[in-house]
């Protein structure tokens, strides 16, 4: 397949979507294995084409990537210019998203999570990391001087978790007027060459797999996000420019498991019989409350963990891409069709607040 | 606590005894049947909620096989009796919904007393525990099929206290498993009905129903009234509960927002409902209503949300907190939801300022003496009308609450302020409920909400400032603004909170433009400026233009160039800014004539950018036509003045 450069003049800072269709294997697990039937077709690199009835629907991405995609290409369109801008300064995000056996890990990470950092299949993060190092390699020859750290933390029903240090309590979320949102006390560690990097996700990721079999904390609900902090030192006329960015890899729970209030349509939430609760009440009230008149209003429910942590990614000041993935067997067409929706959703997030100006009587 | 219901003092019809009557006979088989079917509740309740996860419906199924014994064991009650019943196999149930609202088709026959009626509504009682039992455990057609046996097996009673619960209950079942489908029109038809029987029955008859449970009970496990009435109105608040999200999804909302503030109000009166989540939900309906422009109502969900708050105890103390997980999770959740309530507070003394001003204000935004007489004119025609409006509207509140509800609703007003002592004691209000939210949105820990309460803050002297008629003072409330947002500028980290910034940025620069005009009015009516003023006004003049500066240096790339195209978001502030700076370089006092060139050449400077820009990115225009139209004015006459200036500058050299 032909690969497109995605170029960087002048794009809007919206977040991009890059679709992923996994080749039909044996052995997924999948309750596809043995069924030929596809449900949808790749009809160029940037459209999709879903097989529902009675109509076919067509979906549009900034890419689409059809079952033999390398995992070089991959890198290349998703990852490559967001290592750049990290080390000019700019925050990255890249997220996976897809139904368990969709093919996010293999995306990721790559075939065997973490046999071999060499392996021409290894996935997106090792790569990112390998560019990363190998672009600060490079631009410390001018005098620039960097500083790497990571983290990596588990968001589970709303709980956080410190996969670098597994004997931690749950964590809380804080802001500082320095250093945005942070994880308070998530442990960090220095890192400086890509192996480094690989050893630190590795460990954690292992961490990850021990609590989901020891804490009852299944993985495939939870939310994986590894973070480096990148500090560069310039020193230029009499001064030191400093600057910070950071790149977030996210492994988002299952898409099977979000079953969230946007994809559940017209369904009634039920009271509960068990308490005296009535759970939803306020999120039927929250619909009712008017954003497009432009009245100031507060709305007292607060963000989910990952999107308080993210909020920069998700419409701030970052460059992000989402990496939808799916699987092309027809048993997963309801899985498949709601990822994609959920993608396309992703591309409408842009930055909701505004600039405040007070039009009266200003031309004076 | 419960709090008392008074019962209707006509004692109740309904006879245990008669309801088993026929039972007694089989009392042994009876008792059977009735520990069937609490076993059966048991798994279904309890039980189930230990399910592996492999096996989710384990329980689920076990009590649906009782279920169907008993549903067995019920038809072998009734051999002998010469009462047709109508197989319910062959009930197939019909593709039209029986409901529609036609509520004058309820049937008039059965009495859950006469035998037959009895059996009817055991049997009917029975097919709804299946039928709720297949839609938990995801057979929804199976589910459907039982509820419509059960709305069969109603349809010759009458709505009486043995049946109006069942009647009721199957119906919200029913709505649910429509809405699930995606057929609202169904689901509303089903619930509407549920409604319109509960209003008829507690007209008619209204004592307290029988409970469904009571079918299968021995008679001296019989609820007592209150236990029937709690269950029943609880049952009824889940119909209007289900109401306000079909109407959400039919996108009616006004009628949702009713619904919601019934589902409230009923949660209250009958004591079912956890005080902050309580508070919280009220708090929100207030925004709903404040953006509709209903203060009044927004003014009670405030009340009643803060009253009901308190309900939910003392906050921890911090050593508490140290002490034990609990204390400071609890003591966190109490501050932090006070502190959204206060929140909630705050945009509604903010809007009931700014809706005031935009009434109030000529098109110069200033006060119009005129509007200002019209509108406390109308105003006391208002205050009628809202008396009735109060008079009619679902109030909150419980006996023990409702006092302190509208005690504290007293305290601020909700008709629109005219002059500035009204809107002073709205701002008053305002300003307490800032500081208390300030107390738990700290700063450090809370960056985002802190400085939100700030420009919240920061708009309420804004909004109050309008209705200040000395223009000193009216300067020192812009003063107090400038104040409170320049350190957070200065030190908040554009990297993370680029639109923050952005924000304060605009803002700062737009209270220094307002406070130079301010200064500018009050210098005019002085015969001659002295050099403190011309240096204060030039000062007001710089500051200005340093945050516009700031403002659109932000626009560029790390690499401080320019971008070809602003993005939407952007456009119209950064071409705003460019013209204001433009303005503001034109408007610097200066005596030296060179200062006077300088300052003119970077006037039209900004002034061409505004121009240039429309001229190469046609679709810009639209967004700023009067700034736009003024530079093209200014760009025009600018050189003259400098051709001048400059004429005038080499002749004096």
């Amino acid at each position: 397949m032909q690969h497109q450069q995605i170029t960087n003049s002048g794009d809007s800072d919206s977040i991009k979507v890059f679709v992923r269709v996994r080749p039909l294997t044996q052995g997924t697990g999948l309750t596809t294995d043995g069924d030929q039937g596809l449900c949808l077709t790749v009809t160029s690199p940037n459209t999709i084409r879903l097989h529902s009835k009675p109509e076919p629907r067509t979906f549009t991405y900034d890419h689409v990537a059809d079952m033999d995609i390398t995992q070089d290409s991959v890198f290349s369109s998703v990852a490559k210019n967001i290592v750049e801008s990290c080390i000019n300064g700019y925050n990255g995000t890249i997220f996976a998203y897809g139904q368990t056996g969709s093919g996010k890990t293999f995306t990721m990470l790559g075939p065997s999570d973490f046999d071999n950092f060499t392996d021409d299949q290894r996935g997106v993060i090792p790569r990112s990391f390998e560019y990363l190092f190998f672009l600060i390699d490079r631009e410390s020859e001018n005098a620039k001087s960097f500083l790497c750290k990571c983290s990596f933390i588990e968001i589970y029903n709303e709980q956080i978790y410190d996969l670098l240090d597994s004997a931690s309590a749950s964590l809380f979320l804080r802001e500082n007027i320095k250093k945005g949102v942070f994880v308070e006390g998530a442990v960090e560690k220095f890192v400086t060459s890509a192996a480094e990097a690989y050893q630190v996700l590795s460990m954690g990721w292992r961490n990850r797999r021990v609590a989901s079999t020891s804490m009852n904390r299944e993985s495939s609900r939870s939310h994986a996000v590894f973070t480096m902090t990148l500090e560069s030192k310039e020193p230029a006329k009499e001064v030191v420019n400093i600057r910070t960015s950071q790149l977030n890899l996210v492994d988002l729970a299952g898409s099977e498991r979000q079953r969230d209030t946007h994809t559940e349509g017209s369904r009634l939430k039920e009271a509960s019989s068990i308490n005296r609760s009535l759970m939803c009440l306020g999120q039927v009230i929250m619909a009712l409350v008017d954003v497009s008149n432009g009245k100031s209003r507060h709305i007292c429910y607060r963000d989910s963990k990952l999107t308080f942590l993210l909020r920069d990614s998700l419409g701030g000041n970052a460059k992000t891409y989402i990496i939808a993935n799916v699987h092309p067997g027809s048993k997963c067409f309801g899985e498949t069709l709601s990822t994609l929706q959920f993608a396309q959703r992703a591309k409408l997030i842009k930055n909701k607040a505004m600039i405040n100006e007070d039009t009266q009587g200003n031309v004076r | 606590m419960d709090t008392t219901l008074s019962t209707p003092t006509t004692g109740p019809r309904l006879s245990h005894t008669e309801i088993t009557n026929m039972a007694s006979t089989y009392s042994h088989e009876w008792r059977a049947v009735c520990d069937k079917f609490n076993n059966a509740q048991d798994l279904s309740e309890v039980e189930s909620r230990k399910d592996p996860e492999n096996d989710p419906f384990r329980s689920k199924y076990k009590a649906r096989e009782l279920l169907r014994e008993i549903y067995c064991s019920l038809k072998n009650f009734d051999v002998g009796e010469n009462e047709s019943v109508n197989d319910e196999a062959d009930q197939r149930p019909t593709e039209q919904p029986v409901d529609g609202g036609m509520e004058e088709s309820f049937g008039r026959g059965h009495c859950g007393d006469s035998p037959a009626g009895s059996r009817a509504a055991k049997l009917g009682a029975v097919e709804y525990y299946l039928g709720v039992n297949h839609v938990e455990t995801e057979e929804l057609s199976a589910g459907e099929e039982h509820l419509m046996n059960c709305m069969t097996l109603l349809e010759k009673c009458s709505i009486s206290p043995e049946n109006v619960s069942l009647f009721i209950q199957v119906r919200n079942q029913l709505g649910i498993l429509w809405a699930g489908r995606d057929e609202i029109e169904k689901a509303q038809g089903f619930l509407e009905t549920a409604e319109a029987m509960y209003i008829r029955y507690m007209k008619e008859d209204g004592q307290p129903p029988m409970d469904l449970t009571e079918f299968f009970v021995a008679e001296e496990e019989a609820l007592p009234q209150q236990e029937r009435t709690k269950r029943f109105e609880m049952a009824y608040t889940h119909t209007l509960y289900y109401l306000a999200q079909v109407y959400k999804n039919l996108e009616q909302y006004e009628k949702a927002g009713g619904y919601c503030h019934s589902t409230l109000q009923r949660q209250l009166e009958f004591n079912q409902f956890l005080p902050l989540e309580w508070a919280i939900n009220a708090a929100t309906l207030s925004q709903y209503y404040i953006t509709k422009t209903l203060y009044m109502e927004g003014r009670h969900c405030l009340s009643a949300a803060s009253v009901i708050a308190d309900l939910a105890g003392e906050v921890p103390s911090e050593a508490a907190a140290q002490e034990s997980e609990a204390e400071a999770e609890k003591r966190d959740q109490l501050r932090q939801k006070r502190a959204e309530i206060a929140r909630c507070w705050i945009k509604y003394c903010l809007n009931l300022l700014q809706d005031a001003k935009k009434l109030l204000e000529d098109n110069i935004g200033e006060l119009d003496m005129d509007r200002q007489a019209e509108l406390r004119a109308t105003r006391l025609k208002e205050e009628e009308e809202k008396e009735r409006g109060r008079k009619s509207a679902v109030l909150f509140g419980s006996s023990d609450t409702f006092d302190s509800i509208c005690g504290l609703e007293e305290k601020v007003s909700c008709v629109f302020p005219v002059d500035f002592e009204e809107a002073r004691a709205i701002f008053l209000v305002g300003q307490t409920y800032v500081n208390q939210a300030k107390e738990y949105f700290e700063m450090d820990g809370h960056v985002t909400d802190h400085i939100e309460i700030l420009q919240d803050h920061s708009a309420l002297f804004k909004a109050l400032a309008f209705f200040e008629e000395d223009l000193e003072r009216r300067c020192k409330m812009h003063k107090r603004r400038v104040d409170m947002m320049e350190p957070i500028c200065k030190d908040l980290n554009a990297q993370y909170y680029l639109l923050v910034c952005r924000q304060l940025q605009f803002e700062l620069a737009e209270t220094y433009y307002e406070m130079m005009d301010l200064k500018l009015a009050v210098a005019n009516k002085q015969d001659d400026l002295d050099a403190h003023t011309v240096k204060k006004f030039n000062h007001l003049c710089s500051s200005s233009t340093k945050f516009y500066q700031m403002f659109l240096d932000s626009v560029r790339s790390p690499e401080g160039k320019w971008p070809e195209k602003l993005e939407d978001e952007v456009l119209r502030p950064a071409l705003v800014a460019k013209f204001r700076v433009a303005r503001l370089h034109s408007r610097l006092i200066s005596s030296s004539k060179t200062i006077q060139l300088e300052n003119l050449n970077r006037s039209l400077e900004c002034y061409n950018f505004v121009v240039q820009y429309c001229k190469d990115n046609p679709e810009a225009k639209s967004a700023i036509e009067t700034e736009l139209e003024l530079s093209e004015e200014m760009v025009s006459l600018l050189p003259l003045k400098i051709n001048r200036l400059q004429a005038n500058l080499a002749s004096s050299n």
